[in-house]
């Protein structure tokens, strides 16, 4: 119900809903007790009219008798009675009968004959025709009586003796009861007044309709009981009064008049209701406003903490329920903005370093106008992972906390520094230029060429910078960073401090992307396959190993080598989860052919992180402990870029991994930058070299000058030298005859699957070649 | 009051001067007495009724007489009056405003118009018959008057007895007559010889009406 919806109305519409009620009620009970009221009353006053009007025809009766008595007691009119003179006897009764309004007279004989009568002069005598009444007479010495006459209208007749001085004759007197009798009564009582008689209303003080509509009634109101009846839409209570034998006296009360007060009392009391209601219509409004108001507001102070403002206070107003409320929701604002504050802080806020987080950082991207032009850089800590593993965790996030604070000391006001990650730190600043960046560039990584105290140790940390332009480079955060981290990336490879994104490229075509997705998918699906490539002894031409190619048999683009997803896999950090499952793979692989008697070393590839990450020494000794196989049975081939990428903590690793016994192989050596002094400190067994300079042996002498010395160097280093992408008997030949220990390449045989280089290798033992 | 009742008195001893008269004729010739109880059916004895002996043969002799009925305290005294005809009656006004009196009687019509103290002349009963008597100012006044032609009658006293005196010796006819007699009562024979005869008669009679009289006073008349 819409007039119910708000609390105000609500209040307002019960408390008018009630009094209205109780209005209503009253109005009723007035209504009904003046319907109660207004019947007594008349009723009453009905009585006392009908009292009065039987007082006053007994009067009036007594008044003729009198009249009349008085006429029979006049001496001449006694005379001429006594002296039996007729004509004189007429005279004298008319004279009398116009002296006291009698239109009837008579004289009647003692013994009833009628022996003058004024209406029938010359008539003989007759009996006279109201017996009873001279019957009353006679016992009474007078009577009185109501009767209809032979003219047809109703008389009060008196008979009276006449006495000389006994009683000698009887005179009659008869009056027409007409409507100015009624009317005459009527005035006395204040009641309407007519007389009914056989034949229909002889008189009545009523206008002619009311009259005639009286007719209409008459035989029914006749009751000598008080009752209500209407005439011509009028109100009525009657009540009959015997009148003669043969007719009555109707009185009517008009409750007009009484009905008229209470008209006006109701009136007046519904003025007194309306006006009532009025005014507790806007007092209970007010009320109700004075109540709902400190409600309402309340409810928007809600909606305001509800749309996250917290900045008004609740007003406490008034010391009642309100205000407690009010007082309850003020402290409940204050507790949601500090709470919300805490919760924006551990949001947005890095909790290790006090900085913006990756979110915080998002957002404040995302804030920016479309056009504009902002440097996102991504920035990697150089050493941090040797730190933190020496040195432990609360060491590196103390580096971390003073490498956060550096940097922020250097941040412009118009630019965010964040931390992304463990040593992995994002910065914005607005407007930035390339030239402002690279400035801003060179200045970060000096300040981080400073050594870090801790504790009095003095740490080395640095680090890389990748650095992205906006909008030139990407709108949203994902791809700003993606960019910056990728030139991050390079210029970790390049150790040259800072690239620019627009300098490294693109990154992976987006169907790389896709592929990195796919990636994931691949190893639940077991699409991940390894090929193995036979190493063959040069010397005494027998398979020593093989190395496990990583394949990629995917469900639609077939057969992909590791070049076309091992980068992307390394960029993203999947290569995590690939090499522990290869690393698995070739251990398995190892200890099944050495029980079918295949002994080979099989070699797997490590590429930079995997090499960096301290689980890898943990896991090749599960590995090398779960399917129990000698250390030496298996192989691992690092990139001189790998090596490069952290050569401290690659040395660690390197070290630990010779320590268990493992085999340890440089890969595509030659092609980096990696010096021969490196080289040497490193606990390796191996030197693979470059397959480039394999391939253009019999082109570039300067090529093959190059391999033949680093076949010396390295055998003079105490290295087995593996030649890679032998494509031809000559280079076989040559390299043969250079002193290589090792080679591989399609010429010996290509990569084959695990099955298939079972077999091969089984066919190659039984036919052994010339 | 005293006074009045004083007045009343000395008038009585009219009466006796009268009878003084009649017995001095009765005194003449033989004669007898006749006594009558009067009662109603019922018993009663009836006051005022007129017993009259008319002699079946013969003249009754004719003295001249007077009588008188007097209006005292607004009454007629007496309310029955017996005479003979012949007989002039006063009607002295006793009280002290006037009266006047009149009959319509066929015996005997006639008025005294509004008079006080002693009229001038007698009003003469010259016809036998019942004659009432009004006032013309105060109706309630009403008295009889019964003329006979004998000199022989009486009216019953409260105990209802009348008594005859001195009536020579013969052959009557006894009337009986009440103002207020319901119907007319037969004559019955008499024969009178002896000293004294007793009868008991019977007449109905109705109650007489005494209509109020306005208190003198109230100052209202």
């Amino acid at each position: 119900m819409i007039l119910f919806r708000t609390l105000e109305r609500r209040i307002a519409v019960v408390f008018v809903g009630l009094l209205v009620f109780v209005m209503l009620l009253m109005l009723l009970i007035v209504a009904r007790s003046g319907e109660a009221i207004i019947a007594a009353e008349s009723q009453r006053q009905l009585a006392a009219g009908a009292r009065n009007v039987s007082n006053l025809l007994d009067r009036d009766r007594r008044q003729l008798e009198l009249a009349a008595s008085v006429l029979s007691g006049d001496f001449s009119f006694r005379e001429a009675i006594a002296t039996q003179d007729r004509a004189t006897v007429l005279s004298v009764l008319r004279n009398h009968g116009s002296r006291i309004g009698a239109r009837v007279m008579m004289v009647l004989s003692l013994n009833g004959e009628v022996i003058v009568d004024t209406q029938r002069p010359g008539k003989p005598g007759r009996p006279f025709p109201f017996a009873d009444l001279l019957r009353a007479a006679e016992k009474h010495g007078r009577s009185g009586g109501v009767a209809l006459m032979e003219d047809g209208l109703l008389y009060e007749i008196v008979v009276v003796p006449i006495m000389a001085p006994m009683r000698a004759a009887w005179v009659v007197m008869g009056f027409p009861v007409e409507d100015a009798w009624a009317a005459e009564v009527a005035r006395g009582t204040g009641l309407d007044v007519s007389v009914v008689a056989t034949g229909g209303v002889r008189a009545s003080s009523l206008t002619p309709t009311l009259r005639s509509a009286l007719e209409k009634l008459q035989s029914t109101v006749l009751g000598e009981l008080p009752q209500q009846l209407k005439l011509e839409g009028r109100n009525y209570y009657s009540v009959a009064l015997p009148f003669g034998a043969q007719a009555r006296v109707l009185l009517l009360y008009s409750l007009e008049h009484t009905e008229a007060v209470f008209r006006e009392l109701e009136h007046v009391l519904e003025i007194i209701a309306a006006s009532g209601i009025a005014l507790f219509v806007i007092g209970s409004f007010g009320l109700a406003r004075r109540i709902a108001g400190p409600v309402n507001a309340l409810a928007r102070a809600a909606q305001r903490i509800e749309a996250g403002d917290y900045s008004e206070a609740v007003a406490v107003t008034a010391p009642d329920e309100i205000g407690q409320l009010a007082a309850g929701f003020e402290s409940m604002r204050t507790g949601i903005a500090s709470r919300e504050h805490k919760i924006m802080r551990l949001a947005y806020e890095d909790t290790l370093t006090g900085l913006p987080n990756r979110t915080r950082l998002a957002e404040r991207l995302a804030a920016l106008d479309p056009e504009a032009v902002a440097m996102v850089a991504v920035l990697d800590l150089d050493r941090f992972a040797p730190i933190n593993d020496a040195l432990g965790h609360p060491v590196g996030d103390r580096v971390l906390q003073q490498v956060g604070a550096r940097l922020a000391g250097l941040m412009p006001s118009h630019g965010m520094l964040a931390r992304l990650w463990g040593d992995e730190f994002a910065l914005v600043v607005d407007g930035a230029d390339e030239s402002s960046a690279r400035a801003f560039a060179t200045r970060l990584l000096a300040a981080l060429h400073e050594p870090i105290e801790l504790d009095g140790q003095k740490l080395d940390v640095g680090g890389s910078l990748g650095i992205a332009f906006r909008p030139a480079d990407g709108r949203d955060m994902d791809a700003l960073l993606r960019r910056a981290e990728l030139a991050m990336y390079s210029a970790k490879r390049r150790q040259c401090g800072y690239a620019l994104a627009g300098e490294v490229g693109d990154g992976p075509p987006p169907e790389q992307l896709s592929m990195i997705g796919e990636m994931r998918k691949a190893l639940d699906r077991r699409e991940f396959v390894l090929h193995y490539q036979p190493k063959l002894a040069l010397a005494s031409n027998r398979i020593v190993g093989a190395e496990a190619l990583l394949r990629w048999q995917h469900p639609e683009r077939g057969l992909m080598p590791p070049g076309r997803f091992i980068p992307f896999a390394e960029q993203t950090g999947f290569i995590r989860e690939i090499t522990p499952w290869l690393l698995g793979e070739v251990a398995a692989q190892a200890a099944n052919w050495r029980e079918r008697g295949i002994s080979v070393v099989l070699a797997a590839n490590l590429s930079a992180r995997d090499l960096l990450n301290p689980g890898l020494v943990v896991l090749m000794r599960e590995l090398l402990a779960a399917h129990e196989l000698p250390p030496a049975a298996l192989s691992l081939e690092i990139t001189e870029s790998a090596l490069m990428e952290d050569p401290t903590l690659a040395l660690s690793h390197l070290a630990e991994l010779a320590a268990i016994g493992l085999k340890l192989s440089i890969d595509d050596y030659g092609a980096g930058q990696a010096s021969l002094s490196y080289v040497k400190s490193l606990p390796v067994h191996e030197l693979k070299i470059d397959q480039s300079f394999i391939g253009s042996l019999a082109t570039s002498p300067k090529d093959a000058a190059i391999v033949r010395s680093t076949i010396t160097l390295g055998h003079a280093l105490g290295l087995t030298v593996v030649a890679e992408g032998i494509e031809s008997e000559a280079d076989l030949d040559w390299l043969m005859a250079a002193g290589c220990d090792i080679g591989q390449g399609y010429f010996i045989a290509r990569p084959m699957t695990a099955a298939a280089f079972a077999d091969w290798i089984s066919a190659r033992t039984a036919v052994p070649a010339a | 009051m005293a006074d009045r009742t004083s007045h009343q008195t000395g008038r009585l001893t009219l009466r006796p001067g009268l009878l003084a008269l009649v017995l001095a004729w009765a005194g003449v010739a033989d004669a007898a007495s006749l006594t009558v109880r009067v009662r109603t059916p019922a018993g009663a004895p009836v006051e005022d009724a007129a017993v009259v002996l008319d002699p079946v043969s013969g003249t009754p002799p004719q003295p001249r007489r007077r009588a008188t009925i007097e209006q005292r305290d607004r009454e007629f005294v007496p309310y029955l009056t017996i005479v003979q005809k012949g007989t002039s009656v006063d009607f002295p006004n006793r009280d002290p405003f006037k009266h006047h009196v009149y009959s319509f009687s066929p015996a005997k019509v006639f008025e005294i118009k509004l008079y006080a103290g002693q009229p001038a002349n007698p009003v003469v009963f010259d016809q036998t018959g019942a004659i009432a008597l009004g006032c013309n100012i105060h109706d309630w006044m009403e008295a009889y008057a019964l003329v006979v032609d004998t000199p022989w009658f009486a009216k019953t006293g409260a105990d209802g007895v009348a008594r005859i005196e001195r009536v020579p010796a013969g052959a009557y006819r006894l009337r009986l007559w009440h103002p207020r007699q319901k119907a007319p009562a037969a004559d019955t024979g008499v024969d009178l010889r002896a000293a004294s005869r007793h009868l008991d008669l019977q007449i109905d009679v109705a109650s007489r009406v005494v209509a109020p009289k306005p208190p003198l006073d109230a100052g209202r008349y």
